[in-house]
């Protein structure tokens, strides 16, 4: 009650600047469009079971997607996606289905531990291999996706035991009891070495195990968080991690080093899965969370670039290695299938890039659009073009820049002139000034006028220069004629005679200069006479 | 006897009636240039006197077809006569005797009638001085108006008008309107163009309150303009309405308020415009009446638009402007300018094309004084005049071609008309062989300020009269001013005597970089010489140069110019010596005093002595470089007081050992003038019998207005004729008018006959097959392919 006192009793209306302006964006931006031209429809329905895992296969050929679901695995297979006879794996439910790298073998985890193996193409026909050495459910299945490995698995489950199987053998290539120090939920393959693989658990850490090294895990690092999901990106470098609302991106060549840390979901993201685009060919990292969403994070520039919203909690999500299906597993059994519609245009496109399948190492820049005169880039293209080796250059004509006092002289401000290049102080420009004055007859007009103050300059000037032999004969002059002309105003101003006194003194030492180079004529002229002779 | 250097502006050209032609009065002869290149083509030369005018009269509008092919012009010249001429064929056609100096003269369009019918006739309206007046009194009225009628050869009526002196007649296109200007007045006459008597000319007057220079008639309407002495255009409007008009409504417009009309003046509205800052030289109107032209001292065309008074300009052309004249078709106009250049100028937009350019005048300023002299120099190698000009260039003028060579800019400034000279040329210097250039320029000071005295030698380029800069050298003698130059033949070295008490020798330090192309050498001073502080005045070097002579005011010394070693001293002369020479490969030393006690002299330099000398005030002496021989040019009256006389020079020409003179001739002009010996022309000479010298030289004679002649000293006989003239080939002629914008039309023949149709098989059968009446060819589709096969027969033939 004590916070309801405390508001005003009759509320201000907002001032319109802050309230946010109904109207929606007007332009989408083109991720956005892209990932709206999804058609969402449903494709199991809905009853109490989680939807805990979902996986394509990588075969190229058709899409085939399967699902945990309960007990058995549901599978999905053509375009669009159609449901075959579904499997049924154990007594108890379901885990982590995860097809081979060539798509032939599917492994399924369950509830009891054990690990089967059936064929992708007939699974009624019972599993081919079972594989038991977990005693707690298996929730990570997985094949290695690189180097075309096809005889080994990891599987992790929640008695924390990480196993690295030899499947035809039916054993263990080894088992590393207490891989973690709680249930391990996540695990991924190196997209570049079928060797590597890292797992996620409850405990907060990521591990990377290295299958060559066996029993010790070759990087361990804290996501702070329990590890939900984690993702190799496809070039093999950078991790993904999901616990908690964040996301993570690691540098795993770099020793674990955090890039990027993303926090856009407000509940728990649940899972993680690459999308390949296929208007553009770039790849997104795709997050799933248990508050419905799914966003679309481009790890390329590090930004987030598109979110959709499904009405139920999401546990799990898979795209089709083509790009044109999303599918999403919610906590309720429903699954979501939004599939991209076929646009004649995009066609073509899909045959370039769209089909390529494997996600590739880094993104392709996106191709610029072209300049339309609606931009203003469009009127000032290539100004800056910089010439080639081998062009001929035609230089602009220089403009003629002109000195202030030359544009003084053009309009026959003559005392402007004069003073202009006195402040400038380059002695050269004044005395070229004076003389055109005396070519067109006003210099001793331009004295007669100056100022107190432009006397001072002048007088400076004088005092500078009047002795450099090269304007001597002509400055000499100048300045009898100043003091002849001016001595009224002069002997009137302190400063003014302050700069004669200086103007004294630079004679006197003049004067005594010359004396002494006099006697070193005197000195040399006879030894030169005598020389001479 | 060659002659050359006339004046081109004297009067104003006239184009052709085709428009191809510029007709230019220069001298007692009309020089005929082609507009298009500029050329000389030929030369109309039959006047005692000069030459002041030169009209082309508009074809007669009843007979257009003949005026292609009649090309006559009338020339008027102060010898009294009126020629008409073929230009063309350059050709006398006749004379008309006035007898008395024709100054000006104007054939308007008219025509008279005579027994019923109109008859073409020429009546010649001529602006005559009238000698027999005396010409001290001021009053006296001796210029007159007179009109001739040019078939008969005969002055019809009475005088016109009589004013002080011969005034310029213009005349309207349509030959209404004849004024001239008078004082503050402009005289206008109506003259009746059709049916023309003497009688039925009228008159009015247009008053102003400054002294008039120049008028001119729109020519469509009755409109006139006038140009003062202070830059002002007056522009009167509809004059002459009550008196020229012939129905007398227009008498009302007596009451009306005539707006700037000054007086009595007969005119509606009298408008002024005021641009120029000196007196407007020339008024034309454009052939459509829409703008005015005019121009001054200024050196700029204003073209003013006439119904708004907005003015266009073209500026920079670097001297005042005299007269400027249009072509029939105004596709070019001619401006002549007071340089001795003639611009033709593209019209639309007032592009220069080409200028006829001749010698350029010497500078005429008074405010130089006695401290200036004219410039000349000789290049004696190659015949070239190099004259010192106004715009601080340089003119090398061909003195056998009579043609301008090249200008070289001697001083950094532009050059405006208006200003007062700060900056003047004093001396110019060319070594006998001409590869080497000495110039001195002096920049005058303000109150004692600034005053520069500049240096510089050349080298010369390519060819003959191209110079490029070499050496500049700022206050070689401090400040005092340079008195002469001279060049050590065969050698690159020169002196420089100064008035400030001592001379200088220069040489040309041979720094030649073997990477550079050019040749980096400059010019430095080698030693310094004076005597007894006194103003040195002239200077030369002997022919074979191994005695420098400098004369140190009365004085001659003589220096041995490698060591720098005083030689000898001659006695005083009488005053100061202006001009020294050795006379040839002799052993005699020629001197000129210029000065209130005038003296040419001639010294012996062996025995330091004087050989003879006169009391005469020499304007220039040359000596020539292998015999012992020179000629001085004498000035008859003195310089100081005395009025001159038409021929107030001589040139004399003196044997060095002999105080006789060899030879004289008189003169004119002869102030400011100067004469120089020239390499004769091998070639022309080749035949005669002067070739015992081995080298014939000519003497040439430069009189004060720059006008010229060449002669042979020795040889009375004037048999150097005019260098061959170069063939000037006859130019394509010109499309002009419709061909000019739409090329030539197709001649349509009137009549096209119908020939026989042939049906004699041939060889080629394509010529028979479409021949033939068309109701009896068959069908065009038949005929192709026999057309086709016939031109397929062909080929096997052209390939064997």
């Amino acid at each position: 009650m004590a916070a309801d006192t405390s508001k005003p009793f009759f509320p201000a209306a907002p001032q319109a600047a802050l309230v946010p302006s109904g109207r929606k964006p007007s332009r989408l931006s083109p991720e956005s469009s892209y990932w709206r031209s999804f058609r969402t429809s449903e494709l199991a329905p809905r009853n109490e079971f989680n939807v805990t895992h979902l996986a394509f296969s990588p075969a190229r050929s058709t899409p085939t997607l399967a699902a945990s679901w309960s007990t058995s695995v549901l599978l999905f297979s053509g375009d669009p996606l159609s449901p075959l006879p579904r499997i049924s794996v154990s007594n108890d439910v379901a885990y982590c289905p995860s097809f081979r790298s060539d798509g032939a073998l599917l492994a399924v985890g369950d509830k009891k531990g054990i690990v089967r193996v059936f064929r992708a193409d007939k699974v009624s026909s019972g599993p081919l291999r079972t594989l038991t050495a977990h005693s707690a459910e298996t929730r990570v299945v997985r094949y290695p996706v690189a180097g075309g490995d096809k005889v080994h698995l990891f599987t992790a489950g929640n008695d924390a035991l990480l196993a690295y199987w030899d499947v035809p053998s039916e054993t263990p290539v080894f088992t590393v009891p207490a891989a973690h120090r709680d249930y391990i939920r996540a695990g991924s393959p190196s997209p570049a070495d079928n060797n590597i693989f890292a797992t996620g658990s409850y405990d907060h850490s990521v591990k990377l195990w290295d299958a060559r090294s066996g029993k010790t895990p070759s990087l361990s690092f804290t996501h702070g968080e329990s590890v939900e999901s984690v993702l190799f990106l496809p070039s093999g470098g950078l991790l993904a991690t999901a616990g908690g609302n964040v996301i993570k991106i690691w540098d795993v060549i770099g020793g674990g080093r955090l890039v990027h840390s993303v926090e856009s979901h407000v509940k728990t993201v649940m899972a993680l899965a690459l999308a390949k685009m296929t208007n553009t060919g770039e790849t997104r990292l795709l997050s799933a969370g248990s508050d419905g969403y799914v966003k679309s994070f481009d790890y390329g520039q590090l930004k987030l670039t598109h979110s959709m919203r499904y009405p139920m909690e999401l546990l799990s999500l898979a795209c089709s290695p083509c790009g044109t299906v999303l599918v999403a597993g919610s906590s309720k059994g429903v699954i979501f299938m939004g599939r991209r519609k076929k646009k004649p245009a995009d066609e073509d496109e899909e045959e370039g890039k769209g089909v390529g399948g494997e996600f590739d190492w880094a993104p392709p820049k996106p191709a610029k659009p072209p300049l339309t005169p609606a931009n203003y880039r469009y009127f000032i293209r290539g100004q800056n073009a910089k010439p080639k080796e081998g062009d001929f250059v035609i230089a602009k004509p220089k403009k003629v820049k002109f000195a202030e006092h030359d544009k003084l002289l053009r309009k026959f401000r003559h005392k402007d002139a004069l003073v202009s290049a006195l402040a400038k102080k380059n002695p050269k420009n004044v005395v070229a000034v004076m003389e055109e004055l005396v070519a067109r007859r006003k210099l001793v007009r331009c004295i007669g006028n100056l100022g107190i103050e432009e006397i001072g300059l002048l007088l400076e000037f004088l005092q500078r220069n009047a002795t450099l032999p090269r304007y001597a004969r002509f400055l000499m002059g100048v300045a009898n004629k100043v003091l002849e002309m001016l001595a009224d105003d002069i002997r009137s101003d302190e400063k003014l005679r302050g700069c004669i006194k200086n103007l004294k003194r630079m004679i006197a030492e003049e004067v005594q200069i010359q004396r002494t180079l006099q006697g070193i004529q005197g000195m040399i002229l006879p030894m030169l006479a005598l020389a001479s002779k | 006897m060659i002659t050359g250097g006339q004046s081109f502006v004297s009067a104003p050209p006239a184009f052709s009636a085709d428009g191809r032609l510029l007709l230019v009065c220069t001298g007692r002869t009309v020089s005929v240039f082609s507009a298009s290149t500029g050329m000389l083509v030929s030369e109309l030369g039959g006047h005692e006197g000069d030459v002041t005018a030169v009209v082309v009269p508009p074809p007669p509008a009843d007979a257009p077809a003949v005026a292609k092919v009649v090309s006559y012009c009338w020339t008027a010249g102060l010898d009294g006569v009126l020629i008409c001429w073929d230009y063309v064929a350059a050709e006398l056609v006749r004379k008309v005797q006035v007898g008395l100096p024709v100054h000006y003269m104007v054939i308007p369009n008219i025509t008279r009638t005579s027994k019923g019918a109109d008859v073409y006739a020429r009546f010649a309206f001529v602006s005559v001085e009238d000698t027999s007046k005396p010409s001290k009194e001021g009053k006296a009225l001796r210029g007159q108006m007179r009109i001739y009628d040019l078939t008969r050869g005969c002055q019809v009526g009475n005088l016109l008008a009589e004013t002080r002196k011969p005034e310029k007649i213009v005349v309207s296109s349509s030959g209404e309107f004849l004024g001239i200007t008078n004082k503050r007045k402009l005289h206008v006459w109506s003259v009746p163009v059709k049916d023309f008597k003497a009688e039925n000319v009228r008159k009015i007057k247009l008053h102003h309150t400054k002294i008039l220079n120049t008028l001119a008639f729109h020519p469509s309407e009755r409109t006139v303009a006038g140009g003062d002495v202070t830059g002002r255009i007056l522009i009167w409007r509809g004059f002459g309405n009550a008196k020229f008009s012939v129905s007398d409504g227009a008498k009302s417009k007596v009451d009306e308020d005539r707006d700037g009309v000054r007086g009595n003046s007969d005119a509606d509205t009298c408008t002024t415009w005021h641009w120029h800052s000196g007196g407007v030289k020339f008024l034309k109107f454009s052939s459509d009446g829409a703008y005015l032209f005019s121009g001054g001292m200024e050196g700029v065309i204003v073209v003013w638009q006439l119904d708004t008074g907005k003015r266009r300009y073209k500026p920079r052309l670097g001297s005042p402007l005299l007269s400027f004249v249009d072509s029939p078709d105004s596709s070019i106009s001619c401006v002549s300018c007071v340089n001795n250049q003639v611009h033709l100028l593209k019209m639309p937009n007032m592009e220069i094309m080409r200028s006829i350019a001749g010698i350029k005048l010497p500078i005429s300023s008074p405010d130089l004084g006695g401290c200036y002299r004219d410039v000349y120099g000789f290049d004696y190698a190659n015949r070239l005049v190099a004259v010192a000009t106004e715009d601080y260039c340089i003119q090398f003028y061909d003195l056998f071609e009579n043609s301008e060579i090249s200008e070289v800019q001697v001083c950094e400034r532009n050059f405006q008309p208006v200003d007062d000279i700060t900056m003047y040329i004093s001396l110019v210097s060319l070594s006998i062989d001409g590869n080497l250039m000495c110039t001195v320029d002096v920049k005058l000071p303000e109150e004692e300020l600034g005053g520069l005295v500049t240096l510089k030698f050349w080298n010369q380029g390519s060819r003959a009269g191209k110079y490029f800069l070499s050496t500049v050298i700022y206050e070689p003698h401090s400040d005092a001013k340079i008195s002469a130059i001279a060049f050590r033949p065969g050698k690159n070295m020169a002196a420089t005597s100064s008035f400030g008490g001592n001379f200088k020798v220069w040489v040309q330090s041979t720094l030649s970089q073997p990477s550079d192309e050019k040749n980096q050498s400059g010019w430095r001073c080698q030693s310094v010489g004076s005597y007894k502080n006194k103003p040195l005045t002239a200077a030369t070097f002997s022919t074979d140069g191994s005695v420098l002579a400098v004369a140190a005011e009365s004085v001659i010394t003589l220096w041995d110019p490698d060591n720098n070693a005083l030689v000898g001293v001659i006695a005083e002369a009488l005053s100061p010596i202006t001009k020294l020479s050795f006379v040839g490969t002799s052993t005699f030393l020629m001197s000129l005093s210029q000065s209130s006690k005038p003296q040419v002299a001639v010294w012996n330099v062996p025995n330091l002595s004087m050989q003879w000398s006169y009391s005469l005030f020499a304007e220039a002496a040359c000596c020539s470089s292998s015999r012992s021989e020179f000629a001085i040019l004498a000035l008859l009256s003195c310089p100081d007081g005395g009025t001159p006389a038409e021929q107030d020079g001589v040139i004399l020409l003196f044997d060095a050992e002999n105080p006789k003179p060899v030879s004289s001739w008189s003169v004119k002009k002869a102030k400011g003038g100067s004469i120089a010996f020239l390499k004769g022309d091998s070639s022309l000479v080749a035949n005669t019998k002067d070739m015992i010298d081995g080298e014939a030289s000519l003497l040439v004679y430069v009189n004060g207005s720059h006008e010229y002649v060449i002669f042979d000293p020795r040889n009375e006989e004037l048999h150097i004729g005019k260098s061959a003239r170069k063939n000037v080939q006859t130019e394509e002629p010109a499309p002009i008018g419709y061909a000019s914008i739409y090329g030539e039309l197709p001649k349509l023949e009137s009549k096209k006959e119908v020939p026989e149709i042939p049906f004699t098989p041939s060889e080629r059968p394509w010529e028979t097959i479409f021949s033939g009446s068309s109701h009896v060819l068959p069908p065009l589709t038949k005929l192709c392919s026999a057309f086709l096969s016939s031109l397929l027969e062909k080929r096997p033939v052209a390939n064997e």
